[in-house]
């Protein structure tokens, strides 16, 4: 491509002029300082810490809970249960689209989409992909259940109590 | 200070010369002044000097392009009035909305007027892009408007998205936490996504924040942008679209009004525009301009356009205001995380998505919206023909017409299931 220059412009001969080498700086020097930018960015929108409920958290002794228990905490989003296993902790955010379920005598019930779930938050029907993720228990040096809502474990993964 | 006029003279002058440093030119009465008013006016000066007499026809554009704009602009305003007494805590962002009606002077008008012009806006916007459709105005040389417009379309979702979240009502709380799970199930990114627009696991504080921002600076600024290109481009690409024999010396008797000089310009329609000359008003005309003896279908935008565009913009902000004073903006009780409404709903432009994620949350909220748009993106692109351009449902693009109705129909009966016949539990319900 030739281009045709105006009065007083050198013409170009593939000297690498000042103007040309002020012009690459430039647009190159913006260029990586928009990509160290952007990338930062990602960094920036992911906090590192969060505000809302603490992940880990007590539920009182296992004698608190009587075989057959299913006690649901409304604000940690789980269901505490007891049966003859063990104590476990079912997440009780439906797999499907977040909303929180209800538990009930025979199961969980998701009200946003119909997803119904077994008492071991096996999935029966509805859209629901996945069945309710089990939350990792352990016992607290002071004797009581923690929860660790930062953790999943399998299906069937109760705390010997 | 002037030694030769005095300072009395320079006051008793000071109105008059104040006024017309600010407007230069009168009220324009003639051709020339009608072209300079139009050119040298800042807000004035974005439309043609003169319009192709085709673009006027109401029932062609509808208006809608200008609707959808003059909704854009009372919602910047009423929202700049709401922000004066916002405040984005969940501790706070409710009872707000209860002061709002409560103790601020026209606090419910403003936001009535809010919540209906950006429902408004939705539709119309989706009504525009309609018309762009059927009159197969996405054509070349206007594929890239097309693009912006869509790019639009969305940036008006999102806005509104982005706006339902603020009242933090139990409506907004579950919508939100339903519209985002919808993202977690895109491919290897949908969590991350999601955890970066709510900025934790579940919504709350963080969410609110984030939305706040998106909402009232992040998706206004890009839409004021990309309606700076969308117009810009207009103009560009040879005002609106119209047929392409359109001004051959056999098409005039589609524009007898034209030719009888009773479109009401004081400038008469020349019948053949003779050896034009390229002036710089002539110029700005973009790729129209003719030399020699073609016909010249087009009026002076003062008045024509103008008043066409005004009459628009009065009648969305009648529209809008009459809405605001007898329907009442819905407030449900404070967001409660712990207990979801039975059913939750989303807004009711996404509710046909709704419908679809009842059936598969992959393809109802992730696959078949994204292959819908990429679809609309590539359009003009793989549409290449220009038989039947400005003109609606032309028989050449039947196949085209035919296949966008039947998608906006299913899109129209999923809505109406979703707003009208799902109870709880999403299960089918009769509404009476």
């Amino acid at each position: 491509m030739t281009t045709r220059t105006s009065p007083g412009e050198p013409p170009p001969d593939g000297r690498l002029t000042r103007r040309r080498a002020l012009t690459l700086t430039s647009v190159f020097g913006l260029l990586g300082a928009g990509l160290v930018a952007g990338l930062s960015n990602l960094l920036f929108f992911r906090p590192r810490v969060t505000y809302g409920e603490p992940s880990r958290f007590r539920v009182g002794k296992p004698e608190a809970f009587p075989l057959g228990a299913r006690l649901p905490l409304s604000r940690q989003r789980c269901t505490v249960i007891r049966t003859e296993s063990g104590m476990a902790a079912i997440s009780n955010t439906c797999t499907h689209l977040g909303c929180v379920v209800a538990t009930t005598e025979v199961g969980f019930d998701c009200p946003c989409h119909g997803s119904r779930f077994d008492p071991d938050g096996t999935v029966l029907g509805g859209p629901a992909p996945r069945p309710l993720t089990w939350f990792r228990l352990s016992l607290s040096p002071s004797g009581e259940v923690e929860v660790d809502t930062a953790e999943a474990v399998p299906t069937g993964t109760f705390l010997k109590v | 200070m002037s030694t030769e006029n005095g300072l009395i003279p320079a006051l008793l002058a000071l109105p008059r010369n104040a006024w017309r440093s600010v407007f230069r030119n009168p009220l324009p009465s003639s051709d020339l002044a009608r072209s300079q008013t139009t050119f040298a006016n800042l807000f004035l000066h974005i439309h043609p000097v003169k319009t192709h007499a085709y673009s006027l026809k109401p029932w062609y554009t509808m208006g809608l392009g200008v609707m959808a704009f003059s909704l854009f602009v009372v919602l910047t305003a009423t929202g700049l009035l709401l922000m004066f007494y916002y405040v984005p805590s969940v501790e706070q962002a409710h009872n707000r909305m209860l002061d709002l009606s409560g103790t601020v002077a026209f606090g419910t008008l403003l936001r009535n007027m809010h919540r209906w012009a950006a429902h408004g806006m939705v539709g119309i916007v989706f009504l525009h892009l309609c018309r762009v459709f059927y009159t197969g105005s996405y054509r070349a040389p206007r594929e890239f408007n097309w693009v912006v417009g869509v790019l639009l379309f969305l940036l008006t979702l999102g806005a509104s998205f982005t706006g339902y979240l603020l009242p933090w009502d139990q409506l907004a709380y579950w919508a939100i936490t339903v519209g985002t799970s919808i993202a977690s199930y895109a491919p290897l990114v949908g969590e991350q996504v999601r955890f970066l627009l709510l900025g934790d696991r579940v919504v709350g504080q963080e969410a609110l924040i984030r939305f706040y921002v998106l909402h009232v600076a992040v998706i206004p600024l890009a839409i004021s942008l990309l309606v700076a290109v969308h117009f810009w481009r207009i103009r560009k690409d040879g005002g609106l679209s119209r047929p392409e024999d359109l001004d051959a010396p056999e098409a005039q008797a589609d524009f007898p009004e034209a030719q009888a000089g009773k479109l009401e310009g004081l400038a008469p329609l020349a019948k053949t525009a003779k050896a034009k000359t390229f002036g710089v008003l002539g110029m700005v005309r973009g790729p129209f301009n003719k030399v020699g003896n073609t016909p010249d279908n087009t009026v002076y935008s003062w008045p024509h356009l103008f008043v066409a565009e005004l009459f628009c913009f009065a009648l969305v902000v009648l529209v809008v205001l009459v809405a605001a004073l007898l329907v009442q903006a819905p407030l449900e009780a404070p967001a409660d995380p712990t207990h979801p409404p039975n059913p939750s709903k989303a807004p009711w432009y996404f509710l046909g998505l709704q419908e679809m994620v009842s059936y598969s949350a992959f393809w109802g909220g992730v696959g078949i919206p994204t292959v819908f748009v990429l679809a609309l993106l590539l359009l003009p692109y793989l549409d290449r023909g220009h038989r039947g351009t400005g003109v609606w449902f032309s028989r050449h693009r039947i196949l085209a017409t035919t296949t966008f109705t039947l998608l906006l129909v299913v899109n129209l009966v999923l809505i109406v299931i979703g707003t009208f016949f799902r109870g709880p539990n999403w299960a089918l319900v009769v509404p009476w």
